[in-house]
């Protein structure tokens, strides 16, 4: 692959993961939520393989296919089973509004890029110019965690952060070792299992999974 | 600069004036069709056009210039921006005045004299109209800028010729997230700025909702005429501008006459497809309730963001 | 060692052998092995053994079910890690690190230390657990089910700790510390009441993000490392790390250690993800907050230890002082202010290990020898004397069915031992003496004062901070404690209502430690003005009567199963106040590792 359509196929990857992101921001219904975040999955997977072909270590295409069946198969699976079970659809009301949320989306890309500039600097190349994209998604991840108040947005925002981080790690140095990549797939489905299971928990016992419902302990 | 470049020009302006009555008809006639309607026929427009034309002027009691100047100054810009974009060809006489800049303040210049108009009609409906036309202006007009900025950075010009010939040479350009992302947030505005949906209905005339037709509620006669004009041709100029700046394909970019006619009829056939394709699209959409559009443009404003991030941080080659 | 007070390996180890003799024969063959030979081997069969006997213990517990046989097996793996940290703390000091699976594996004095507090944590909750089991399964909390559960997630738990100690790849700590987090998840919510499902999501959603910003940070260092020219194979391998820090761009770096601290941080209890905190410890059963509290907090904290080498390395030790001390006076701050008008006795625990994490941190920040000697000093008696005191929460919480500080009132007429040994360790835990933690509370705030320009304000501010926390904390100690003992109402009313078997042997199941402590619980039928409404007591007699059939197989046993494990913690942490001699060459090589001059 000429470094040319590499570049560009990076480009590409890492806008499609970008805007998955913040799509996430902008939607309300959880269902849209799942499918971003398996598309986000896709355009991970993407960028793990993009950059195993281009510096020919082909043991990270094994990697890519394990992400895109872990992040576009398997967590989209498990959420879609919460859904169903919870029988829920909508974030109604977040913490932030909407178009709040977008312009903080903004500033936090803004930041992203501001923070990530002694990360590009060191050694400059196509992929490590895109990490800021990696750093926005962890930042708009987080920014989901902490002002979503269903408990399956929660979730996505946690794995919006997930993703955000092993984007960094490709982009920065192609991927950590291969034992470590693994228990951190490995925690990270279990993450969300528990959460699975916590899920349906709270809606058992509070009858919804709004967040905001958890109100028992406090000081 | 040669008589190609001139004549560009000047077809520009015929095509964009007689055409965008024939688009708007194009549009309502897809959508009857997908509506199970017979519909009018694509004519039509032109048909009301020259009826309100023949009716006499008329202006209400207690009007001043501002509602008797406004329908000449909206197609007058309109009929400016369309001599500047490069619709058809980008080597023309008045290419070093077509920055996007420009273009973009004399769009924003007529709906500002449209809003002027309808307040100063001083009913209540000309007044609602203005205000809330006006928050939709100032949310898109930062977008737009935006996105300017966006598309001008890998072309190192605000320049729209220079932009547009930069597509034509280099289409990777065009799928680059960038790109990509400034080309959703301007489809979005343009929306917008031509008032269809789902940020406004453009064939409705509920109190609750309307926006560019409470402004004009009061005109008649020619006056009407013009403004439904300046209406058509700036959504005609908008989506040619779109094309323009991201399927560039097809226009002159050199002063060889031949390649004239062929881009102006690709330019035809373009804004034509992407008109029917809005029109279709539109039969799918509902109108976003009002105070649901700040998110819509908050959104637009973000991707046009992330647009001029992304050429920054993702700035290929 | 400057200050007076020392340590024991020896009373420590002596006092907790009897618990531990069941497995002491694995250990043992470790000790005779290793000492002799430096055959990879033994080292690697040292590395192994918590590990694997703790996954053994899970997966005996997943096929066996939680029964009264299988309940005190439960010990054979803290036994196994306190072996092999007592191998380990005798052999490291002098022979150097021991490695294993070529490299991935390692054991310096530091994982030594760590590994000996958790072995005896370890202990003490398991020896606590078949006692509060019974009481849970007699109070319908929980039902076999439940029970084998908490078995398997206990020793998994452990499981993960010891990995997190003894590997020298800091991308597989992170792995492991994360996967304490899933693991305690459930055991967090066992109880499936609101409180606790509130609590296990709170905890695993601010945990698994603090942590995974961690994670972040290690692939920064990582990146770091991989620009510096380090191979891919050891460019998260500590060792390598430390040795070539130097050659790390400090930018990077910078950013890295920066989120570590905050990843790591949220598991430690540390500001600003801290939240979690009060609500997972306060609604886990209490041998596994003994264990969340007093080892967990501590793993956390060493990979701060860890990174902290690097970064002041690679940065100047400026830079992680000054993050660590602000984190360390925040916290004290914050756990201080909810300390002063805390109304529930679990929550106040959970403060307090909040107070110590951040006296752990503000000794990390000083950095001398001196305060990392003491800062470790503090983590073996804070985890001792917080599981004593969460462990005997867990016996209040059975005795009086409340957390509420204001319902419990006379504790010690009640319960003399239970409420003696409540009262104990929260005393060591405020820092008196013979307790450890008063030399080395003492330890860190000379430190601080005598240590690096700028940290004396902090110190100062601290000590302010843990004077309000000692003051609330004494006061709502004593309201539990003193006073007269409302309790007995219920149960002596309970016990009138219904005059057939099974209350009877529900009431001295009740009573039982307190017949054990040898006073007469003359149950006089005090008036109504009491701390507990009647109907709160009339509940606690009519719960067990039920199902009090199973419960009641416990009463013999009931009392050596509440307070030898009380005991056995109490006197080990004022040992370790005593005298620290046996310990005192593994304590300086671990502050060496971490400690500057």
């Amino acid at each position: 692959m000429s470094t040319g359509t590499y570049t560009q196929l990076l480009d590409l990857a890492c806008g499609v993961f970008l805007l998955a992101a913040v799509l996430v921001l902008w939607r309300r219904e959880l269902t849209a939520f799942v499918r971003l975040f398996a598309v986000q999955g896709v355009a991970l997977a993407a960028i793990a393989a993009l950059s195993g072909i281009h510096e020919h270590r082909f043991e990270l295409l094994a990697v890519a296919v394990g992400i895109l069946v872990l992040r576009a198969g398997v967590l989209p699976y498990l959420m879609r089973r919460v859904l169903a079970t919870s029988g829920e659809t909508r974030e109604t009301e977040p913490l932030v509004n909407v178009a709040a949320s977008l312009l903080t989306a903004a500033a936090l890309t803004l930041l992203a890029y501001a923070a990530a500039r002694p990360l590009v600097e060191l050694a400059p190349s196509p992929a490590t110019r895109a990490l800021p994209v990696g750093l926005a998604v962890v930042l708009i991840g987080f920014f989901t965690l902490v002002t979503r108040r269903r408990a399956l947005a929660q979730a996505v925002g946690f794995l919006l952060l997930d993703n955000g981080i092993t984007a960094v790690a490709f982009l920065a140095t192609s991927g950590v070792p291969p034992i470590v990549e693994l228990g951190v797939s490995f925690d990270v489905l279990l993450a969300v299992l528990v959460l699975q299971i916590l899920t349906t928990r709270i809606h058992a016992t509070f009858g919804g999974t709004d967040i905001d419902d958890l109100r028992e302990l406090h000081d | 600069m040669s008589a190609v470049g001139t004549v560009a020009v000047l077809a520009q302006i015929v095509v964009v004036v007689a055409g965008a009555p024939l688009l708007t008809g194009l549009m309502r006639q897809v959508r009857a069709r997908m509506e199970g309607r017979a519909g009018a026929g694509v004519g039509q427009p032109w048909r009301d056009l020259r009826k309100l034309l023949r009716k006499q002027p008329i202006t209400p009691v207690g009007t001043g210039p501002a509602f008797r100047l406004a329908p000449l100054l909206l197609v007058a810009t309109t009929l400016v921006v369309a001599a500047l974009v490069p619709l058809a060809s980008t080597a023309t006489p008045v290419r070093d005045s077509a920055d996007l800049l420009v273009v973009v303040t004399l769009l924003a210049l007529g709906t500002v004299i449209l809003a002027l108009a309808g307040l100063d009609t001083g009913t209540a409906f000309g007044g609602m109209g203005a205000s809330r036309e006006m928050t939709v202006v100032a949310l898109v007009e930062p977008t737009i800028l935006l996105s300017v900025v966006a598309l001008s950075i890998p072309a190192g010009s605000t320049n729209l010729p220079t932009i547009v010939a930069h597509g034509v040479h280099d289409p990777a350009r065009l799928a680059s997230p960038a790109s990509l992302l400034a080309g959703v947030a301007l489809a979005v505005v343009t929306l917008a700025e031509t008032g269809r949906l789902p940020v406004d209905n453009p064939s409705t005339h509920l109190e609750l909702t309307m926006i560019h037709e409470a402004m004009i509620l009061e005109y008649a006669g020619p006056d009407l005429a013009l403004i439904e004009l300046g209406a058509q041709m700036r959504l005609t100029v908008l989506l040619g501008l779109l094309t323009s700046l991201f399927v560039p394909w097809g226009i002159a970019t050199g002063t060889a006459a031949a390649a004239l006619p062929l881009a102006l009829a690709l330019f035809a056939g373009k804004v034509a497809l992407l008109g029917a394709g809005l029109a279709a699209a539109e039969v799918f959409w509902a109108k976003m309730r009002l105070f649901k559009v700040p998110e819509l443009l908050t959104g637009s404003f973000l991707l046009a963001l992330l647009a001029v991030g992304a050429s920054f941080f993702l700035p290929g080659n | 060692m400057t200050f007076a007070a020392a340590t024991s390996a020896a009373a420590t180890s002596a006092a907790l052998a009897p618990a531990a003799a069941t497995s002491a024969s694995a250990a043992s063959a470790f000790a005779a092995a290793a000492p002799a030979g430096t055959t990879s081997v033994a080292a690697t069969l040292l590395l192994t053994a918590p590990v694997a006997a703790a996954l053994a213990t899970a997966a005996g517990y997943a096929v066996l079910g939680w029964r009264p046989a299988t309940a005190w097996a439960g010990l054979v793996s803290p036994a196994t890690i306190l072996g092999c940290a007592v191998v380990l703390a005798v052999r490291v000091p002098g022979h150097g690190p021991v490695t294993g699976y070529g490299g991935l594996a390692r054991a310096d004095a530091l994982s030594a230390w760590i590994l000996l507090v958790i072995g005896a944590v370890a202990v003490l909750a398991c020896a606590a657990s078949p006692a509060y089991l019974a009481a849970e399964n007699a109070a319908g909390h929980t039902d076999a089910r439940g029970a084998r559960r908490y078995g398997i997630l206990v020793h998994a738990f452990l499981a993960a700790m010891a990995v997190a100690v003894l590997v020298a790849n800091l991308g597989v700590l992170w792995v492991a510390i994360e996967a304490t987090t899933i693991v305690t998840a459930f055991l967090v919510g066992h109880r499936r009441t609101r409180a606790s499902v509130e609590a296990a999501w709170k905890y695993v959603v601010i945990c698994s993000a603090g942590i995974a910003l961690a994670f972040l940070g290690t692939i920064l260092i990582y990146y770091a490392a991989r620009q510096a020219g380090i191979s891919e194979a050891s460019a998260l391998d500590w060792p390598v790390l430390v040795a070539r820090a130097h050659e790390l761009d400090p930018d990077v770096t910078r950013m890295g250690i920066a989120l570590v601290i905050l990843g790591f941080g949220a598991k430690a209890g540390l500001v600003p993800l801290h939240a979690w905190l009060p609500d997972a410890h306060s609604q886990a059963p209490a041998p596994v907050s003994a264990l969340m509290s007093g080892v967990l907090l501590a793993v956390s904290f060493t990979a701060i230890l860890r990174y902290k080498v690097i970064a002041d390395v690679a940065l100047g030790p400026g830079f992680a002082r000054t993050l660590l001390a602000g984190a360390a006076v925040l916290t004290l701050a914050l756990a201080a202010a909810l300390l002063l008008g805390q109304r529930d006795y679990k929550r106040m625990l959970a403060y307090s290990s909040m107070e110590h994490m951040s006296l752990i941190a503000l000794g990390a920040a000083t950095g001398t020898r001196l305060a990392i000697s003491a800062v470790l000093l503090h983590i073996a008696g804070h985890g001792l004397a917080k599981s004593v005191a969460f462990c005997s929460s867990g016996h209040i919480l059975h005795l009086r069915h409340t957390t509420r500080i204001g319902r419990v009132r006379g504790l010690l007429s009640q319960a003399p031992v239970l409420a003696a040994a409540f009262g104990l360790a929260v005393l060591a835990l405020l820092g008196f003496p013979p307790f450890s933690l008063f030399a080395s509370e003492l330890a860190i705030a000379r430190a601080g004062f005598t240590g690096p320009a700028g940290l004396g304000w902090a110190t100062a501010a601290a000590l302010v901070l843990v004077l309000a926390a000692f003051a609330a904390m004494t006061a709502r100690t004593a309201h539990m404690l003193l006073g007269p003992a409302p309790g007995q109402n219920g149960g002596a009313a309970a016990t009138l209502v219904q005059k057939d078997t099974p209350v009877q042997k529900d009431g001295a199941a009740v009573a039982v430690p307190v017949h054990d402590g040898g006073t007469t619980t003359a149950m006089p039928d005090q008036d109504a003005a009491t701390a507990m409404p009647a109907r709160h007591g009339g509940g606690i007699a009519a719960a067990p009567v039920q199902d009090g059939g199973t419960a009641v197989t416990v009463p013999v046993r009931f009392g050596a199963a509440v307070w030898v494990p009380l005991a056995v913690g109490l006197a080990a942490c004022a040992a370790l106040g005593v005298s620290d001699v046996p310990l005192s060459s593994l304590l300086s090589t671990a502050a060496a590792i971490t400690g500057g001059p």
